[in-house]
């Protein structure tokens, strides 16, 4: 009896333990027992980190999985994909496989050739896969994040070299220079704001000054006008003849007034030269008397000399003193 | 102090060394069904279903804490149902073999070197040789052949309790969603997951019980002897199972991997 329980128990467990691991295991790895699916195959070149269990997705929605990755002659790589029943394929359909995260994660999105990115390398992948005997899909790879992420490396890069370039040329000398170009605009500007201010004014003034010598002329026109008419009396009478003659007579004074001018005028260059002459003589004594030389120099640019001088006149001017005072002293007249 | 470490070395080496033959015995004495195969269920009762409890205990935190360790240990820039894919990764390959062999190791190893240890030293063993049983196939087969069939039924069962328990706290502990804990689980899920750890549970089955049996039937003396065959069998099996482990993950994982 307890052997029979003991069995009996046993073989729950045992069977128990195995219908909870397959069950598991089933519901893990999605197997639809009983759902009807059907397969597609795709060829590609290189199916990057695509493994068996990823998800394939038609717009987006999960729609099949990954069930066999197998290489194929002539450098083919084959992967079987089950899609659920209902899933109709698009029209012209094709597979491309492509990192669905960050993290490692791949899928493979059917869809149809006219939705393929716009992309040369894909174009040529699916144009070398297309065409298969055995009723292959086409398929390509997109490309990974790792070369989308080091293409922006690059360009990061290429940004960081530019901008350290730029912080080469323009450093606090360039920044100074700059600055100071921009206040020579400013103050360039101002001037200008003010020329053309100024101009603006003289050309009114100018505008002023042209409508009142139009004006003028204007007047002096009309006063011509009259003189040509007054003219026009005037020859009839001999008053033109008389006028011509004295008009001669005055530019022969005017002539002689001349003449003597001239003469006056180069006696006056003459003086000139001489003034010129004695000017530069006495420029080249005073150059000789500041340089100290010469006794009038020395005198005047040696102050001991000077006081010597000055002590001499003194003792002189005592002596002078003493002599009148006493000329005995100094003056003897003697006969014998 | 260095004698007694050069000691005990060559004690577990001996430990080991008597382990390995008596398994090559254990397989020799296959033959002998009849003798064996009336106590086998027996043994598996008491070395699998017994040990059930402690299994899915074990499992159940291990679950719990898992979960929670992975979302501390997942910052923002991480997926939450990673969370998933890391319980179900880690339990299925690693945890739930591994300390529930340790458990195990302890509970099983220690009570069949007690229980052989006591027939060694109360003259049992000789009797069954003096009846014309032979030991082996009468203490040592049905043991192996349960602790090879029942430790990856334990293990199997912990390791579907720790994938549910780290599925609820990551519910009810962590605000995931039932979809995210799913998703994650199954995003890298292989069969080969629970064959992995299936096949591990059962080399630990045959370790722990092989050294149970060995240091049994070397015990000497009375019930000091006894109590050291115990304490031998459950430190020798503990360090198998992180051996064998390691020599799992070595010979069949790094061969995937690479």
């Amino acid at each position: 009896m307890k052997k029979r329980s003991n069995d009996f128990l046993l073989g729950i467990v045992i069977l128990g333990a195995i219908a909870l691991v397959i069950a598991v295991s089933l519901f893990l790895r999605e197997s639809d027992i009983g759902t009807k699916r059907h397969q597609i195959t795709a060829r590609f070149r290189d199916v990057g980190q695509v493994q068996v269990g990823n998800a394939v997705v038609i717009r987006g929605v999960k729609a099949g999985r990954v069930e066999r990755v197998e290489l194929a002659a002539e450098g083919w790589v084959h992967v079987l994909f089950s899609l659920n029943q209902e899933v109709a394929l698009p029209p012209n359909p094709v597979l491309l496989l492509g990192a669905s995260s960050l993290f490692g994660e791949w899928q493979a999105t059917v869809t149809g050739r006219q939705s393929v990115p716009a992309n040369k390398d894909l174009y040529a992948q699916l144009a070398d896969a297309s065409g298969d005997k055995d009723g292959a899909l086409p398929g390509a790879v997109l490309p990974d994040i790792a070369q989308l992420t080091s293409v922006a490396g690059g360009i990061a890069g290429d940004v960081a070299a530019t901008a350290k370039s730029i912080q080469l040329a323009f450093n606090d000398s360039a920044a100074r220079e700059l600055r100071s170009s921009i206040h020579s605009v400013k103050l360039m500007s101002d001037n200008l704001a003010r020329t053309v201010n100024v101009q603006s004014k003289n050309l009114d003034t100018i505008a002023v000054d042209v409508r009142s010598g139009a004006v003028a002329l204007s007047r002096a026109s009309d006063a011509f006008l009259r003189n040509i008419a007054r003219l026009d009396s005037a020859t009839s009478g001999g008053e033109v003849q008389r006028i011509m003659k004295e008009s001669a007579l005055a530019a022969t004074q005017v002539r002689e007034a001349s003449e003597r001018l001239n003469k006056i005028s180069q006696s006056f260059e003459k003086t000139e030269g001489s003034l010129r002459s004695v000017m530069f003589r006495a420029d080249s004594v005073l150059i000789k008397v500041d340089k100290g030389q010469g006794t009038l120099g020395l005198m005047v640019n040696d102050p001991g000399l000077y006081r010597h001088m000055d002590s001499v006149m003194v003792d002189i001017r005592g002596l002078v003193a003493d002599i009148k005072k006493n000329p005995r002293r100094y003056i003897k007249l003697t006969i014998f | 102090m260095i004698e007694s470490v050069g000691r005990s070395v060559r004690e577990s080496l001996e430990g080991l060394g008597s382990a390995g033959r008596i398994s090559l015995e254990a397989v020799r004495a296959l033959r002998d069904v009849r003798t064996w195969g009336p106590l086998l269920t027996d043994q598996m009762r008491k070395l699998g279903v017994g040990s059930l409890p402690i299994g899915i205990l074990i499992a159940a935190f291990m679950g719990i804490v898992l979960a929670l360790l992975a979302s501390y240990s997942f910052t923002n820039s991480v997926p939450r149902y990673l969370v998933g894919t890391l319980v179900q990764k880690t339990i299925m390959m690693e945890l739930a073999p591994v300390l529930t062999g340790l458990a195990l190791a302890g509970r099983v190893g220690a009570s069949i070197a007690a229980e052989i240890g006591t027939m060694r030293v109360t003259e049992q063993v000789d009797a069954l040789e003096t009846l014309a049983y032979d030991p082996i196939s009468y203490l040592v087969v049905p043991r192996m052949l349960a602790g090879l069939v029942m430790f990856p039924v334990v293990v199997g069962v912990a390791m579907m309790i720790g994938l549910i328990a780290g599925w609820w706290a990551s519910m009810g502990l962590l605000d995931m969603s039932s979809v995210q804990f799913v998703k994650g689980a199954r995003m890298f899920f292989d069969v080969f997951d629970v064959r992995y750890g299936l096949v591990k549970a059962a080399s630990f089955g045959v370790a722990v019980t092989a050294v149970g049996c060995a240091c049994g039937l070397q015990a000497r003396g009375g019930s000091e002897g006894v109590g050291a065959a115990a304490t031998k069998a459950v430190v020798t099996s503990a360090v198998l199972i992180l051996v064998l482990d390691a020599f799992w993950a070595v010979v069949w994982l790094l061969r995937r991997v690479t």
